[in-house]
């Protein structure tokens, strides 16, 4: 009679933790090989314990440790890149779906979006603290801006990814758009909409760092990083530090993402 | 005998003006009663799958009349008077097996108690009741196919198009499938058109074996299946069933000779 497969475990894997340790080790050996070898002064790169050993000191006389002034400005700053992150998802999303369904909208505004991205982000983004008037606002607008972009592309592609004779399935059930939409094409554009939103994790933290330069804000991590900058020479591990700082909030935001699309997709075993 | 399927003079042809033209079905004519079984066989390129898109409505034709239930083939679509099951199992794969039989009921919105119900004994007719709970991907090629007949059987449709179901399966599971298509299609009480390029499966499963020939795609012989009911394995074995299957092959030899004079 017909067997059913009982669900394929993957091989085990190798404790993953112990594989980022390795691979931080393996990198951190290589930062202070190529130190040594190429006589690199502090200036150029410091060594990684100066680094560690600026977060435990604080930034100015008197002052806090310079990890505590860093962690308040990445939160202050992932506060503006998250808000940036789901308003430009929300907006990639409606945007994807639209094109999927209307090749008209889609032949018209696609060159735009593409064009949008085109644009260096830099050079826009002193326009829009104008427009907004300075206010916080411009940190998740910029942080969106960088964010829709991936969204849009891979909603639009996962929602026109469905097996043609899916739809077809659908239309002899005579379902509207609408519960096609949902029931067909939304579920299997997840994958792709997740791989866009890892990308559009990393990007809005750095949207929201690049917005905090021209508006003034000096709360953020783009504050500290600005003022560090003017320190650098003699400094430069605090820098370092500001850098390391930023992209531990962009890896925080892409493990999170990852970790729901893992369980949005438990259930999804591809290509089997 | 009133007409579940009635074709006159059904006409397809694709292509654009300006371009050359295939005519896929020509001159098509005939009538499908309640709770017939019928093949559409015939060589690759003969129209057997189009005529089968055609009546479920997939495909518009290019002229003559094609009545569902003395409907328009559209009405009855939007009626959810048909259902289709394709070669490719075409199952949800974020869906479980209860979940994928439960679709169209979903779609109709049948409440979710009834929907339940329903999947479950539609899941016992094809018997994978003890799998509801499983995913696609968990199943072997012949139980995804039971899972989408059983999909295809939940709204219990009067009419049951199949595209070559079993196509993909190997002999053994496939003369199996057939088997219990056959105690299905008995204990539903459903009208089915099934297209497919064997010759022992379409003499049978069928009422009626629909033979068309390429080029245009037209019927060039419809034979009737006198083989007894409860067919079975012995079936198989049986004198008839031999001299039937040998008619047949006749009949598609005959429509190639047609074409080539």
């Amino acid at each position: 009679m017909d067997v059913a497969f009982s669900p394929a475990r993957p091989a085990r894997r190798v404790a993953p933790a112990l594989a980022v340790i390795l691979i931080i080790l393996t990198l951190a050996i290589a930062w202070e090989l190529i130190k040594l070898i190429f006589n690199l002064d502090k200036r150029t790169l410091p060594h990684l314990w100066e680094i560690a050993e600026a977060f435990a000191q604080p930034s100015r006389r008197n002052g806090p440790p310079l990890i505590g002034v860093l962690v308040e400005a990445a939160l202050y700053t992932l506060r503006g890149a998250l808000l940036g992150f789901f308003i430009g998802a929300a907006l990639g999303f409606v945007l994807g779906t639209l094109f999927a369904h209307s090749p008209l909208l889609e032949r018209s505004l696609v060159p735009y979006v593409v064009a949008s991205q085109t644009v260096p982000i830099l050079a826009i983004a002193p326009m829009v603290v104008i427009w907004l008037r300075g206010s916080w606002w411009s940190v998740p607008v910029i942080a969106a801006y960088l964010t829709f972009f991936p969204v849009t592309i891979n909603t639009l592609r996962g929602m026109r990814s469905p097996d043609p004779r899916a739809v077809e399935l659908m239309g002899s059930y005579a379902a509207s758009t609408w519960q096609t939409l949902w029931k067909l094409r939304f579920p299997s554009a997840l994958p792709a909409i997740f791989t866009a939103l890892k990308i559009a994790a990393t990007a809005s933290v750095v949207g929201a760092i690049i917005a905090e330069l021209p508006s003034g804000i000096q709360k953020g991590l783009g504050g500290a990083i600005l003022n560090f900058n003017q320190y650098y020479i003699t400094g430069p591990e605090r820098l370092w530090a500001a850098i390391f700082m930023a992209a531990l909030v962009g890896i925080l935001l892409f493990v999170a993402t990852s970790v729901v699309e893992r369980i949005v997709l438990r259930n999804i075993v591809r290509g089997a | 005998m009133q007409s579940v399927v009635s074709l006159k003079n059904v006409n397809k042809i694709f292509g654009s003006a300006g371009r050359p033209t295939t005519v896929a079905l020509k001159d098509i004519n005939l009538e499908i009663g309640r709770r017939e079984f019928i093949s559409l066989i015939g060589p690759s390129g003969c129209g057997k799958s189009t005529l089968l898109r055609a009546i479920g409505d997939l495909i518009e034709v290019t002229s003559g009349e094609l009545l569902v239930n003395d409907k328009p083939a559209r009405q009855a679509r939007l009626n959810r008077e048909y259902g289709m099951v394709f070669q490719a199992p075409v199952l949800f794969e974020w869906r479980t097996v209860l979940k994928n039989v439960e679709l169209p009921l979903e779609i109709m919105g049948v409440p979710k108690a009834e929907r339940t119900q329903r999947g479950r004994a539609m899941l016992k007719l094809v018997e994978l009741q003890n799998f509801e709970r499983h995913y696609p991907w968990q199943l072997s090629g012949g139980m995804q196919q039971r899972v989408a007949i059983a999909r295809a059987l939940a709204f219990r449709p009067e009419l049951l198009l199949m595209d070559e179901p079993f196509g993909a399966l190997d002999e053994i599971t496939r003369e199996r499938m057939n088997a219990e298509l056959l105690r299905i299609w008995q204990e539903t009480q459903t009208t089915v058109v099934f297209v497919t390029h064997s010759i022992p499966e379409a003499v049978f499963l069928s009422t009626r074996v629909v033979v068309m020939s390429a080029r245009p795609g037209r019927i060039s012989d419809i034979i009737p299946i006198d083989l007894p009911y409860p067919r079975n394995i012995e079936t198989r074995e049986h004198p008839r069933f031999f001299e039937l299957v040998t008619t047949v092959r006749e009949a598609l030899r005959k429509g190639e000779e047609m074409r080539e004079t």
